[in-house]
């Protein structure tokens, strides 16, 4: 057990290069966005940066006015939530099929994953279409089903790794003590993944309020978010657009940063006896409630 | 203690109950749209309906090959490809930081921060590099207040280079993770072994990690090629005049409901990232990489 990083020695210079490196790849993610929130936080006309003093909510205050927005956002809203309300329990009893698997798991896991790479102005232009020939017209629930083949392999992902939080073991010692499945299912995987779960909900939500290409063939009347702004940002820049930019970007960051600091305060109470060298658990504390499997015993091994 | 939970005694059909609302997903709303979509792709166009009709003919494909349709497909995928190695070749050095020179708390954090923007909005984020990039950006700015230059450097925007900037910068988290998934994998002892024995930081990271970590390389370089050859908005809102990509053109086609043509074009590119994918999974045992999430 060892809490310090692989390489510690001497690198020749390896270490800052990648580290710089690793620095750029984090700027070039951020940089745009963060210029975009404080930008439309500049009260003129001209954009750009101004001093911290000068910050006004200007062109946040006039997006109240836009009733195209909020209609837009109301779509887009009922769209995510739906989206998020079907992933996670779908997503969780995949993860649950993918245990129970033996053989299969890989490909089974792989086939969920490769949902995320049909494109989706194809997979929207094809979905249209059909539903169009059975009859259902478009509307909010059409873009749903749309989004949810598109947030299904992360909802999977995540209650995956929320999963090993519960181990075998445990559900076996609930099972000697008298628990029927359900049972074991309810009092001892739910509890233990609720965090995951939480986490599974809000990160399909997301997915699907900032999804564009597959409800661009599948909206009825009323655009969501997305296509609405996407409208606006070709259609000559009012400052208002870097307003609703910023605010669509506050938004998003908040809810997973929200999630991260469940995650971060369940660290903190699992702490004696989680942290272990292995990288590993690294990407397993990514997901919320991964914590409590994270002890000493999963460190003996579950396998 | 049983190997499989609650699966012991009843392998195969609780898995399978399990399974089915994921699987009737996928099944409903992906492969049955894209395989209707491939064989309408063989249909004829009907004037009459603006639909089409069950007579078979290989009219859109022949098509595909006109008014400049196939040099859209090579720009898509040179763009792809090139969004693909910048990509990649950073994210190499970003997912070593992860794997092997940062302590596991930093590495969770890293991880985190590479992750959190893929939940953000990818419009916004293209869209803000219009803000970086454009005539009176940071970037122009800065260079002319340097004296780097003396007028806006107009390249910059609405061109490919804006293009696979914001492409790389949505899509290295396809990159990076799969490199650090094959990082959790590596023995520790081996790279210690290579120190004991002398080697320096870069040979050891040439003759024992990288060959490794080749797996993940390879997948997050696939990863992100796919991921780019699907996507329009980068090209739409950063890209030159005459720009276009895949999506752009099947958008396109579609306004004047030329369906076949579509789905020809669909289907060529489904079929060409089924392909990858399997490929990819033949020679990389991809799948091998998830095998062990949950357990």
């Amino acid at each position: 057990m060892t809490l310090d990083p692989i390489i510690t020695g001497r690198t020749s210079g390896g270490r800052p290069l990648f580290t710089a490196i690793a620095a750029l790849c984090l700027i070039i993610m951020y940089a745009p966005a963060l210029y975009l929130l404080l930008a439309s936080l500049n009260p003129g006309e001209q954009l750009g940066l101004v001093a911290p003093s000068h910050y006004s909510l200007t062109w946040y205050v006039a997006l109240v006015d836009d009733r195209r927005l909020f209609a837009a956002l109301e779509e887009s809203a009922i769209v995510g939530l739906a989206t998020a309300v079907l992933a996670t329990p779908i997503g969780l009893s995949a993860a649950l099929a993918y245990r129970a698997m033996t053989r299969t798991r890989s490909l089974f896991f792989l086939v969920i994953l490769s949902a995320m790479f049909v494109p989706g102005t194809i997979e929207g232009l094809g979905l249209s279409v059909v539903l169009r020939l059975v009859r259902v017209s478009p509307s909010w629930f059409t873009v749903t089903i749309g989004h949810l083949l598109w947030a299904l392999p992360f909802a999977v992902t995540v209650s995956l790794i929320g999963l090993s939080a519960v181990k075998t073991s445990t559900i076996a010692a609930a099972r000697d003590l008298g628990a029927g499945p359900l049972r074991a299912f309810v009092d001892v995987t739910l509890p233990l993944m609720r965090g995951s779960l939480i986490s599974s909900f809000i990160f399909a939500f997301l997915l699907s309020l900032n999804e564009h290409a597959r409800a661009y063939y599948l909206v009825g009347r009323q655009n969501t978010l997305p296509l609405y702004m996407f409208g606006a940002m070709n259609s000559g820049a009012s400052p208002t657009i870097y307003a609703f930019s910023g605010a669509i970007l506050a938004v998003s960051f908040a809810a997973v940063g929200l999630v991260l600091f469940a995650v971060a305060r369940r660290q903190s109470s699992y702490r004696l006896g989680s942290l272990r060298g292995d990288r590993g658990k690294a990407l397993d504390q990514l997901s919320v409630g991964s914590f409590r499997g994270a002890g000493p015993i999963s460190a003996a091994g579950n396998r | 203690m049983t190997p499989h939970g609650k699966a012991a005694g009843r392998p195969g059909r609780p898995a399978f109950l399990l399974a089915l609302p994921s699987l009737v997903v996928f099944v409903g709303v992906g492969v049955i749209p894209l395989a209707l979509i491939a064989m309408w792709s063989l249909w004829s166009f009907d004037p009459d309906t603006y639909w089409i009709k069950p007579v078979w003919t290989l009219a859109s494909y022949v098509a595909l090959l006109k008014n400049g349709r196939s040099i859209v497909f090579l720009q898509t995928a040179s763009l792809a490809a090139l969004t693909a190695t910048v990509s990649t070749l950073l994210a190499v050095p970003a997912a070593t930081v992860i794997g092997l020179l940062s302590p596991p708390r930093r590495a969770t954090l890293l991880i985190a921060l590479f992750t959190i923007p893929f939940f953000t909005s990818g419009l916004v984020r293209a869209f803000a590099w219009r803000l970086v990039l454009g005539r009176e950006g940071i970037i122009n700015n800065a260079l002319i207040s340097l004296g780097l230059a003396s007028t806006p450097v107009e390249w910059l925007l609405f061109s490919d280079f804006a293009v696979v900037l914001g492409m790389v910068a949505a899509y290295l988290p396809f990159a990076i993770i799969p490199i650090v998934l094959v990082f959790t994998r590596i023995e520790h002892s081996v790279i210690r072994a290579s120190q004991d024995l002398g080697a320096g930081f870069w040979r050891m990271f040439f003759s024992i990690v990288l060959p490794l970590i080749m797996p993940g390389i390879v997948a997050g370089f696939l990863f992100v090629f796919v991921v780019a050859i699907g996507t329009s908005m980068e090209v739409q809102l950063l890209g030159g005049a005459g720009a276009s990509s895949i999506s752009i053109m099947i958008n396109d086609v579609m306004r004047v409901v030329n369906f076949p043509l579509a789905f020809s074009i669909a289907t060529v590119v489904v079929v060409l990232l089924i392909a990858l994918i399997v490929i990819a999974n033949h020679t990389l045992r991809l799948s091998l990489m998830f095998e062990d999430l949950g357990t």
